[in-house]
């Protein structure tokens, strides 16, 4: 599909671009997915932040980052980024230069969502990476437009009874040419859709699932593994659609999504009968994705 | 036909039926209105980006400004976003990137701007913004006052308010010469009454543009998203954020006398003599008005007209209003009796903003200061109306806070 395609794990640029000892938590999703981000994209990348928990990595006068970062407000990263690209165009730099948003799931689905559905309609050249822990971590938890069923955030004790937004959907909906799934548990996964969807033009939509140790109520050393879960059970689907074409990337094991939710304080309430309506829902949404009826999938 | 005058090229007078009497030594005369006029500015100051939302009364502007681009005579890059609060956030990316950035907003866009504009001056990008002063809602209205410009008082920006076209264009040249200036490196906002001047064509000269060019050169930003010199930019700060703050306070101040210094080459190339100030008729005055915007040209004209009847009245137009002329204003105004501050906003509660900060520059002196608001959402003053002021000022011998409506 791609000749910068990274085959094996050892293929993977050892060249880091985020150095350690920031002040994110140990084990924390995001930060391992800013570091693959990096390695996938290289030195020529702009990277911007929207207020959350990576804005936290760099605190005056420290900073882990080895390529051009900026942060400005929660709700602005894709109209950040279309201003990089103004300025970068203006003085003729924007063909050697990536530019990549790195955006919290508040960021993205709730507060930010206008500035990057602008940037989409526009066809902004950036690509846009969701890190999606499902809740405004930085803050305490609470719920966001990311946050599935049935889980309990600090805004809603008695858990979320409202289903997720489809963003992925959502962006190829303002016909994005790429939009993708991925999770940080398949770092190959992801790095090749990096820098696949470098090739294309407009804003370049990928929705990355990045596991929260305090958030999810993981014991520590899980990170890893819960994020895998949740791609194995088919809780969170890892895909990617181009030019409309939709394919799944990674085929999941269909474990029982009880294995997922077992490892996650935050669904410690559910009990058999609500294991078994997400268990159906994710059937049945899966009987949708191998027929290739992406549409119908989303579908509640 | 705003737009045609300015296709007309950079520094071509061309013959038009044309009211009043040019100085035909002075090559570049136009008629244009504020939006033109914005547009010549933009041009001369060779920006290079303008992200750009429309508003009434800024619109013309962006019209005139596609037009340019696409007649190749603006190279530069315009973007129309999908809200104000993205426009800011983009210009400030921009402008970090190294590129020379312009915006124009008014009344409810620059309120929805108002969170980035701390963002912006926080950063310490250089950027220049006009704003097209227009009442803020509710009732939703489309005419001039300055409560917009004054809401934004506290963000850090250095901000400057025009009264006649003539002077738009200049300060936008001068802004982004201060603004850029190594010791300075905070955004610049020059406002324009909504419709007052932004659609009222008036002559401007038009300076020529190696001139401005000698005037403003090239932008050399030192801090910026380069990849070949990584920075990490708009980074967050815990127990360092008082200095960031007192560091901010320490240059807007400083860049009183850099803004000072720009006027001083300005005039050299232009022979236009601008100050902090502007004083009209005040040195031997017994009464003064202090009033700032577009309306000051009609108080200055009832200072003419009492002047001939042998009243001692003058004026003080507020031009430079961060960083705060405390002390020139303090010396222009100390020796008056009454002085009337006249202003077009209010904040409810207590009085007219700029009524407290001219107080407190004369905090100690002796002359009594009334407070006198007026022109809200565009309502027409006349001369007689600041007649009327300039009497009360004479005659009264108590303070008074009043409204002419």
């Amino acid at each position: 599909m791609n000749e910068n395609e990274i085959k094996v794990i050892k293929d993977v640029p050892k060249e880091e671009l985020i150095t350690g000892g920031t002040f994110a938590c140990g084990g924390c999703g995001a930060v391992t997915g800013i570091k693959f981000t990096l390695k996938a994209l290289g030195k020529n990348t702009i990277m911007v932040n929207s207020s959350g928990c990576m804005t936290l990595t760099a605190l005056y006068p420290f900073t882990p980052y080895k390529v051009p970062w900026v942060h400005l407000a929660i709700e602005n990263a894709g109209s950040v980024a279309t201003g990089i690209l103004m300025g970068l165009k203006a003085q003729g730099k924007d063909k050697d230069t990536n530019v990549v948003v790195y955006a919290g799931d508040g960021a993205t689905y709730d507060i930010g969502f206008q500035s990057l559905s602008g940037a989409a309609d526009r066809k902004e050249n950036f690509i846009y990476v969701c890190y999606n822990n499902s809740f405004y971590s930085n803050t305490g938890f609470q719920r966001t437009g990311a946050t599935p069923l049935l889980s309990e955030t600090t805004s809603t004790p008695l858990p979320n009874i409202l289903p997720r937004k489809h963003m992925a959907k959502i962006m190829v909906d303002h016909e994005c040419e790429y939009v993708a799934t991925a999770c940080t548990s398949y770092p190959l996964d992801y790095m090749n859709k990096l820098r696949e969807a470098s090739k294309y033009k407009g804003v370049k939509f990928i929705d990355l699932l990045c596991p929260c140790v305090p958030g999810w109520e993981l014991k520590p050393g899980m990170s890893y593994e819960a994020g895998k879960m949740m791609v194995d059970t088919g809780l969170w689907p890892v895909y990617k659609v181009v030019k409309g074409q939709f394919e799944v990337t990674i085929k999941p094991k269909m474990l029982p999504v009880r294995q997922a939710f077992e490892m996650q304080g935050r669904f410690g309430h559910l009990k058999d009968e609500h294991f078994k309506r997400i268990q159906d829902q994710v059937d049945k949404e899966w009987a949708h994705f191998e027929k290739g009826e992406y549409y119908k999938a989303c579908e509640y | 036909m705003t737009n045609k005058n300015i296709t007309t090229g950079l520094n071509k007078m061309k013959s038009r039926t044309y009211t009043g009497t040019p100085d035909r030594k002075r090559a570049n005369i136009d008629i244009l209105d504020g939006n033109g006029v914005t547009a010549q500015a933009v041009l001369l100051s060779r920006v290079q980006s303008i992200p750009i939302f429309p508003i009434t009364p800024q619109t013309e502007f962006i019209k005139t400004m596609a037009q340019l681009k696409e007649k190749g005579i603006y190279k530069g890059e315009m973007n129309v976003l999908e809200s104000e609060h993205s426009v800011l956030s983009a210009a400030i990316a921009s402008q970090m990137t190294g590129a020379r950035t312009f915006t124009f907003s008014g009344s409810q866009g620059l309120m929805l701007m108002h969170e980035m504009l701390y963002v912006a001056s926080g950063t310490r990008t250089p950027m220049v913004m006009v704003n097209g002063s227009r009442a803020l809602s509710a009732p939703i209205t489309l005419w001039p006052d300055h409560n917009d410009f004054f809401d934004q008082r506290d963000t850090g920006w250095l901000m400057l308010a025009t009264e006649s076209n003539q002077e738009l264009l200049d300060s936008i040249i001068i802004a982004y010469k201060v603004a850029e200036n190594q010791k300075v490196m905070i955004p610049f906002m020059v406002n324009m009454d909504g419709f007052i001047q932004s659609t009222t064509r008036t002559e401007v000269e038009i300076p020529e543009q190696n001139k401005i060019d000698k005037f403003l050169p090239k932008l050399k930003q030192q801090v910026k998203l380069d990849v070949t010199k990584p920075m990490t930019l708009g980074l967050g700060a815990m127990e360092d954020y008082m200095f960031f703050r007192s560091q901010l306070h320490k240059v807007n101040l400083d860049a009183k006398k850099v803004i000072m210094d720009a006027h001083k080459d300005f005039a050299k190339i232009t022979g236009r003599k601008y100050d902090v100030i502007d004083t009209y008729k005040l040195k031997d005055a017994k009464v003064a008005i202090v009033i700032m915007g577009a309306d000051s040209t009609i108080a200055k004209a009832t200072v003419d007209v009492l002047r001939k009847k042998g009243k001692k009245v003058g004026l003080l137009r507020m031009r430079l209003v961060r960083p705060f002329p405390e002390k020139e204003i303090r010396n222009a105004l100390k020796h008056v009796k009454h002085i009337g501050v006249c202003d077009q906003n209010i904040a409810p509660g207590m009085s007219g903003i700029m009524f407290n900060e001219i107080r407190s520059a004369l905090y100690g002196e002796k002359p009594l200061v009334s407070n006198y608001i007026f022109g809200l959402g565009g309502k027409f003053i006349s001369k007689e109306d600041f007649g009327k002021v300039f009497n009360e000022l004479l005659t009264n011998k108590k303070e008074k806070r009043a409204w002419i409506m």
